[in-house]
């Protein structure tokens, strides 16, 4: 899995960062930043999830098939 | 379907806790004309896809500052100034300064506070008279200290404030006047605070902002500094107030959910999405949009110009996407409610309300075994003509 986000539409609510601060976390104009962009696979359900629950569809996941 | 004669909306509550009838058999159509408080047109989305859509579309603009956008009523702006720019990128820049106060992660860092708050509410109460009214008691004062002291207002001046919110958020219960004059109020209360802190910054939001406006004026500009100083205080406190009242007295008043609860209280997070979903707001009159560009809404083209509502209720209630929406379920799976919004204006207090929210209630229900309502629910009453719309009193003994 790949994860990128679109740091225009990021609204900063740091539902990600909570959710996933393996994988997410803010810059200090609390826009998500990805720490990680290709998460190990024992955290693809909570990135998915993460992505899903993101208010503004900025985290794009591309899957690895 | 413009000749189609319009339905009045917000639709009218048929009890204090429930749902209006009207939103039932609404989805059969994705778009339906409404007419506003204001006597103004506009066009009600349905249907929960439709509405994020809405919610994230470019060509939607929260701008209402056009001569043919619609009112939300005849005489409140609410959140229009024709000062300030309301889309992105613009609206973006400003919001992300904010923000930094209200992310999740600060929100976690405050739940110890949130929980001495608490704590302390529910001990006074226990030792007051039985029966006590919840919301007077704990939801107020706790969502008033905590954006109070997040912000950097004195809590003693809530006699002044709370009347100015009252004002504006008057969809009919006051004058032109009388919203015209707290409001003016209200302004000039904000800036003399601001001009404290500026002198003598402490550990607060105002503080911070009147540091970043300092620092660099392009970015936070004067009056962008006071706008957002006062709306955050305008809106950062009466909607988790009246949320909380409305969670009590709805787990209250199911008991075999409230049941469920306490025999698992890490249900709390859920039963809280659930309340949520469920709704409190008057309708989703505030979420009005402007059409800048011709879109599709579920196969119908609305075109630009029209003055546009996504009913989040409506969303939070589509059979597509919850199983037995008419259920309340406190422990429901994939909740994905829209109470929040989504989009660039998501709710900037969504953790911090999630956050007050559960903690009273996991507190409430750890310290009374017994908590129940003290009066039927068919004699709570919702106050009238506001935007919000909460219970007037929620009475409980113990
Ligand atoms: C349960 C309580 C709450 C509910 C249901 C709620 C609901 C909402 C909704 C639906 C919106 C979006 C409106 C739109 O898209 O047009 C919104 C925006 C907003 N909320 Fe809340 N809210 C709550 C609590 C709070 C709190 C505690 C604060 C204090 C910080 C707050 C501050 C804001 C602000 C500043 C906005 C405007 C955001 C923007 O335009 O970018 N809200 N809220
Ligand atoms: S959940 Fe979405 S909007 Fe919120 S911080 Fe993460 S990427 Fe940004």
């Amino acid at each position: 899995m790949r994860v990128t986000v679109n740091r225009d539409t990021c609204c900063g609510s740091g539902l990600c960062v909570v959710a996933v601060p393996q994988v997410f976390g803010h810059d200090d104009e609390t826009v998500v930043v990805v720490n990680e962009p290709e998460p190990p696979a024992a955290l693809a359900d909570l990135v998915r999830e993460a992505a899903r629950r993101c208010p503004t569809g900025t985290i794009r996941l591309l899957d690895d098939e | 379907m413009s000749t189609e004669e319009p339905i009045p909306y917000p639709f009218p509550r048929p009890g204090a806790l429930d749902v209006p009838a009207e939103l039932r058999a609404l989805r059969d159509r994705p778009v339906i004309p409404v007419v506003l408080p204001s006597g103004d047109r506009a066009v009600l989305v349905t249907r929960y896809e439709d509405v994020r859509s809405v919610l994230t579309d470019p060509a939607v603009s929260r701008n209402l500052n056009r001569p043919d956008a619609a009112r939300m009523t005849s005489n409140n702006k609410m959140f229009q100034d024709e000062k300030m720019d309301p889309d992105p990128p613009e609206h973006t820049r400003v919001r992300r300064l904010v923000m930094k106060a209200f992310t999740a992660t600060m929100v976690e860092n405050l739940r110890p506070k949130v929980q001495e708050i608490v704590d302390e509410l529910v001990t006074k109460m226990e030792n007051g008279p039985c029966p006590a009214d919840v919301s007077e008691a704990v939801a107020f004062p706790l969502s008033i200290r905590v954006i109070c002291d997040l912000l950097g207002v004195p809590t003693e001046d809530q006699d002044r404030f709370r009347g100015w919110t009252d004002r504006f958020l008057s969809t009919g219960k006051y004058s032109g006047p009388e919203i015209g004059a707290a409001m003016a109020e209200i302004n000039a209360y904000m800036g003399q605070l601001i001009e404290t802190r500026r002198a003598h910054p402490r550990d607060d939001l105002i503080s911070a902002l009147t540091q970043v406006h300092e620092d660099d004026d392009t970015r936070l500009s004067e009056y962008e500094l006071h706008w957002w100083c006062r709306l955050l205080l305008l809106v950062g406190y009466e909607t988790t107030a009246s949320q909380i009242g409305y969670m009590v007295a709805k787990v209250l008043a199911h008991p075999d959910q409230l049941a469920r609860l306490r025999a698992d209280l890490s249900l709390v997070p859920l039963a809280v999405e659930e309340v949520l979903r469920w709704k409190l707001l008057n309708g989703s009159l505030s979420m009005l949009r402007y059409v800048t560009e011709d879109i599709e809404v579920g196969g119908v083209t609305v075109s630009k110009g029209t003055s546009i509502i996504p009913a989040v209720e409506s969303a939070n209630w589509d059979e597509n996407v919850f199983s037995c929406p008419h259920e309340f379920d406190v422990a429901r799976a994939d909740n994905h409610h829209l109470t929040f919004s989504v989009g660039p204006h998501f709710c900037i207090g969504a953790s911090l309300a999630r956050s007050e929210l559960q903690i009273v209630l996991e507190t409430l229900l750890r310290r009374f075994p017994d908590l129940r309502l003290a009066v039927p629910v068919n004699e709570l009453g919702r106050s009238e003509g506001t935007l919000i719309g909460g219970l007037l009193q929620v009475p409980v003994e113990w």
